[in-house]
């Protein structure tokens, strides 16, 4: 006889309810199993993000209570020529360095996916930048990009390139490629690895049939490789972008948005008017600021996980 | 285990225990935390946790433990402490501070008071950074100076023999000293205290102001402004050398320590390394004050304090911590570990021998009378720390050297400015 869920759950008539009984019910078993994870998701996710919709509504000034002033800090914001620079800084900052990690992300993984002696020894090199703390690589990186230290002006003056060394953080325009060169640097394993995973779903059978038809190694790519790697190379890009967007660390131990605010981003600024001015209002006004286009991006991803 | 019910029954056992434990440590004996920057000065920090908390144990029992945060974070920390109202019950503050965190701090005015009349008078410039309505939040232990940091033996290779004493006179030299492969190299970029620690010095110098008294008008667009503005591009391209625009604070000590630099802004925390890792370059770096413009002289004021909290439970043993620290007995030895790095507000120690150990470290008390917050004359409120977050200053003397027009950094900074103190346009 089939027994059906709603009966499993049921408590057996003229049984005591206790809490043995109740912990073998399903459905309680079930929200029991999964509130540490909620809780921990309204605690540490739901809530900052609530509070910070309701701190940008507010002139609210470290140590002193908020008053509410609705979109009035938005409004500051919008007037404020910072702001816009800001933005334009974010924008190029995470669509130069996603394009620049997706395509070397993408050759990343068709090498690894190669069979040749030392595979795995590189693969494990390839991810040390993902694995070492950005903090210290930061450090790494300002060696090299120092005027007078840096390792890329030493061989360029001795290779007899230039004659003096680049300036890479003191100039406005070199001070951001080089953000997105050390963004890049960093970030692209996480798509290799990502993108290698998709590649070896791929059945060996898919490229013979190819080949048997006359396929060429690039028709083999673009009608084979790519179709079938096209779902994982959406999502990694996403959430790629995503963590781009609320990048910290990295801009702001190299730069700290300077010069004149050349490489301020979102997170830096509002880490600066929100802690080191104290106007944590208008701090969190900044940080929503990315939220329009970062809910396009997750309404896409959704949207696109959905059909797929 | 072998159920589910079993597992269950474990993680609830764990997560009582973990909730329980805060109650149980409560209940250890008496103690409080003072939370501080690390200090450049490695032994100042040593002294307070080897010799200064242990003698208080003994004589109290109540245990003091020193809590350091890293350098140039301490402003996000008490943010953290303020507004989650838990954690230290002491804490230092720097620059305006006190201003900042008003409503949470306690007020200290009695202790104050008594310090005062012991070690005292308090110098006057004191004021200004730690008494919020009349009232004393915060007891100052020394300012940190930003003085000129300057190799001796290339200046008078270029035949600079005494440090100018004007910016005209130190752009001079500095032609020289780049002319010679020595540049000067001050930071324009964001750090946090050594690009301050000239720039608003310079922009008064030549009379120029971001505000009033008033804090409503702003003063910076004026033809003292232009000229500060226009030696700073001069400065800059005649002396220094383009990566300054991109400094933090870390830079011009490495420039300095690399060799590569004759002459930067900073606290004496690089002498104080140098007699420590590079003895051959400490024994050729010297200090001065900063060069007197048009208008006068001036030097940024960085008051170190202490401040208790409003959430300490104890705040009558938090004063009498403070009160016991800044006695004599105590306070001179603590600011002798410091190496004369901490130059006390408090007219008593105007000639404490701990200036007579090291004569280099003399001008970083001569600075003190000529101290000003950021800021000024402006009030030393939010909208003060909110310019300096922003680099208004600092942006306005940067955007210039790389070449925008002197009218058009102005009027930007004129921009930012009138909207920080909501100024009529």
């Amino acid at each position: 006889m089939a027994v059906r869920p709603a009966e499993l759950a049921r408590p057996v008539a003229g049984r005591p309810l206790t809490l043995r009984s109740l912990f073998e019910r399903e459905g309680v078993f079930s929200w029991v199993m999964l509130s540490p994870g909620v809780l921990f998701l309204l605690a540490f996710v739901a809530y900052p993000f609530f509070y910070g919709i309701f701190l940008s509504l507010q002139d609210r000034r470290v140590a002193t209570a908020g008053v509410f002033v609705g979109l009035a800090n938005f409004v500051t914001l919008a007037h404020d020529a910072v702001f816009w620079q800001v933005t334009r800084n974010t924008f190029f900052y995470v669509a130069v360095t996603t394009v620049f990690k997706l395509v070397g992300g993408l050759g990343m993984a068709l090498v690894m996916n190669q069979t040749f002696r030392g595979r795995n020894l590189t693969r494990a090199f390839l991810l040390l930048p993902f694995i070492v703390p950005t903090a210290l690589s930061t450090i790494a990186w300002m060696w090299i990009l120092d005027p007078t230290f840096s390792v890329v002006n030493w061989l360029l003056v001795h290779g007899g390139v230039i004659s003096s060394g680049y300036s890479f953080l003191g100039n406005a325009s070199l001070a951001m490629w080089s953000l997105v060169v050390v963004n890049t640097w960093r970030g692209m394993p996480f798509y290799g690895i990502t993108l290698l995973a998709g590649l070896q779903t791929i059945s060996p059978d898919l490229y013979e049939a190819a080949a048997i038809d006359g396929a060429t190694t690039t028709q083999r790519f673009l009608y084979v490789t790519l179709p079938v790697i096209k779902p994982v190379l959406v999502i990694v890009t996403m959430f790629s972008v995503i963590f781009t967007f609320g990048d910290f660390q990295l801009i702001y131990a190299l730069t700290h948005g300077g010069p004149a605010n050349a490489t301020h981003v979102f997170s830096t600024w509002a880490f600066d008017i929100g802690m080191s001015a104290g106007q944590l209002g208008m701090g969190a006004a900044v940080a929503l600021a990315i939220l329009p286009a970062l809910a396009v991006l997750i309404v896409g991803l959704t949207f696109y996980l959905r059909r797929e | 285990m072998s159920s589910r019910r079993e597992f269950l029954t474990a993680s609830l056992a764990a997560t009582g225990a973990a909730a329980l434990a805060p109650r149980w440590a409560a209940a250890q004996p008496k103690s409080m935390t003072v939370v501080h920057e690390s200090s450049f000065i490695k032994p100042f920090d040593e002294y307070f946790v080897k010799t200064l908390s242990p003698e208080y144990e003994k004589l109290t029992k109540i245990k003091v433990n020193y809590e350091t945060v890293s350098v140039g974070s301490m402003l996000t920390r008490l943010t953290t402490i303020v507004e989650t109202k838990s954690g230290p019950e002491i804490t230092a503050t720097g620059i305006n501070w006190p201003h900042l965190f008003d409503p949470s701090l306690v007020d200290v005015s009695d202790v104050a008071d008594e310090i005062g009349k012991k070690l005292g008078p308090w110098h006057d410039n004191i004021y200004d950074a730690v008494v919020v309505n009349k009232k004393w939040k915060a007891l100052p232990w020394g300012n940190i100076g930003q003085l000129e940091v300057y190799r001796t033996d290339w200046f008078k290779q270029a035949g600079v023999t005494k440090f100018p004493d004007n910016w005209e006179d130190l752009l001079a030299a500095g032609r020289l000293l780049k002319k010679a492969g020595h540049p000067f190299g001050f930071e324009l970029g964001h750090g946090f205290g050594d690009n301050h620690g000239w720039l608003y010095p310079l922009l008064w110098s030549y009379g120029g102001r971001e505000v009033d008294k008033d804090g409503k008008t702003v003063l910076i667009d004026s033809s003292e402004t232009a000229a500060a503005v226009d030696f700073c591009r001069k400065f800059y391209k005649e002396t220094m050398f383009e990566d300054v625009l991109g400094w933090t604070d870390v830079n011009n000590n490495k420039a300095f320590f690399g060799e590569q630099i004759s002459c930067t802004n900073n606290a004496s925390s690089i002498l104080e390394v140098g007699i420590r890792d590079f003895p051959d370059i400490a024994k050729v770096t010297d200090h001065a004050l900063n060069p007197q413009g048009p208008k006068g002289r001036f030097h940024v004021f960085n008051a170190q304090s202490h401040a208790i909290l409003t959430h300490a439970s104890d705040q009558a043993a938090a004063k009498n911590f403070l009160r016991w620290l800044y006695d004599d007995k105590q306070l001179s030895r603590w600011l002798v570990s410091a190496n004369a790095y901490y130059a006390p507000f408090l007219q008593k120690y105007d000639n404490h021998p701990m200036w007579n150990a090291e004569p280099r470290y003399i001008p970083y008390k001569e600075c003190l009378k000529t101290s000003r917050l950021h800021g000024w004359p402006g009030p030393p409120g939010h909208q003060a720390s909110e310019s300096v977050a922003k680099y208004v200053v600092v942006d306005m003397f940067a955007k210039a050297c790389r070449g925008d027009a002197t009218k058009d950094v102005i009027a930007t900074a004129a921009t930012q400015l009138k909207q920080i103190y909501k100024a009529k346009s």
